[in-house]
């Protein structure tokens, strides 16, 4: 359920592949058209998280198979909406 | 190594390094676990804590239990523990179960024991979707620690009013599911 105001930046697909999360970069992931901030979390330390998941991409697909729902995701702040 | 176990999981498709690297970060896991569980147990005391601290100590060493049952097999596919313990305890698949803030909130030590256990729960169900038809060692040994992790969680569940855990808390023998792979025990 997406209940959190959306702010309306719109964040190009260089922007959000910068923000990898590697060495000090925040860590960006989109989903379903809007990216969110998981910087803060432990589970996404470097931009990596379970082995093959990396930070500064979009999952358009779904989670990858991903043993949760997109309520872990959406707990995290949003950034904004991804363009193109 | 088992060079030719490993080149069955390999001709399945399955990514053999990949796995590995999540067979190290949840064994990972368990030992960091098994010490956290250690300091959380020791600060269950009292009217509220003590009835928490049994199932607790069970939780703990059945984590314990799960580390030493994973080595082997990773070794088995190639693998290897890091040589630095605290790159190992850096890499591990779930957080580190920190006391809470208020070390006499049982309430809070017990949303922390559910948290982990969940992340256990997750990160054993990915391993048996990944190998399930293809890696039947891995398969096995990851389902069998994915019923005690279930297990746990429920067990801690129940004490934050979740509902029922719908069974009894161990009696004797610890790690019931894992000990076929234990072959010390
Ligand atoms: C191979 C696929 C994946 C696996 C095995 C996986 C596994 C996990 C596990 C085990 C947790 C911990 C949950 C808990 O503590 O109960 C987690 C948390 C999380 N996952 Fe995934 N996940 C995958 C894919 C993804 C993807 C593609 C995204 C986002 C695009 C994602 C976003 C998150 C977030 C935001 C959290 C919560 C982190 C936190 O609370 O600090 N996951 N995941
Ligand atoms: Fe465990
Ligand atoms: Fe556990």
């Amino acid at each position: 359920m997406q209940t959190k105001e959306v702010p309306m930046r719109e964040i190009s697909q260089e922007e959000l592949a910068a923000c990898n999360g590697i060495d000090g970069a925040p860590a960006w992931v989109a989903y379903q058209g809007l990216v969110y901030d998981v910087s803060s979390s432990y589970h996404w330390r470097q931009g990596r998280h379970q082995i093959t998941n990396r930070a500064g991409q979009l999952y358009e697909r779904g989670l990858n198979a991903a043993p949760h729902g997109p309520d872990l995701l959406e707990r995290f702040p949003i950034v904004g909406r991804l363009s193109g | 190594m088992a060079r030719v176990a490993r080149e069955m999981v390999e001709m399945t498709g399955i990514n053999v390094d990949e796995l590995l690297e999540l067979l190290i970060t949840n064994a990972a896991a368990e030992l960091t676990t098994f010490y956290y569980y250690t300091i959380l147990r020791a600060n269950l005391i009292g009217l509220e804590g003590e009835g928490i601290k049994e199932i607790a100590e069970a939780a703990r060493i059945e984590d314990r239990n799960h580390f030493e049952a994973l080595v082997p097999r990773i070794y088995e596919l190639g693998g290897k523990l890091p040589d630095d313990m605290n790159a190992f305890h850096d890499m591990s698949a779930c957080p580190p179960a920190r006391l809470p803030q208020d070390i006499t909130d049982v309430k809070a030590i017990l949303q922390v024991l559910v948290d982990a256990e969940r992340c256990a729960v997750r990160g054993y169900a990915h391993i048996c979707n990944l190998t399930a038809g293809k890696d039947h060692r891995t398969y096995a040994l990851a389902q069998a620690i994915l019923n005690e992790e279930i297990e746990h969680e429920s067990w801690f569940s129940e004490f934050l009013g979740e509902g029922p855990s719908g069974h009894f808390m161990r009696r004797g023998e610890t790690s019931p599911f894992v000990r076929p792979f234990m072959p010390s025990l």
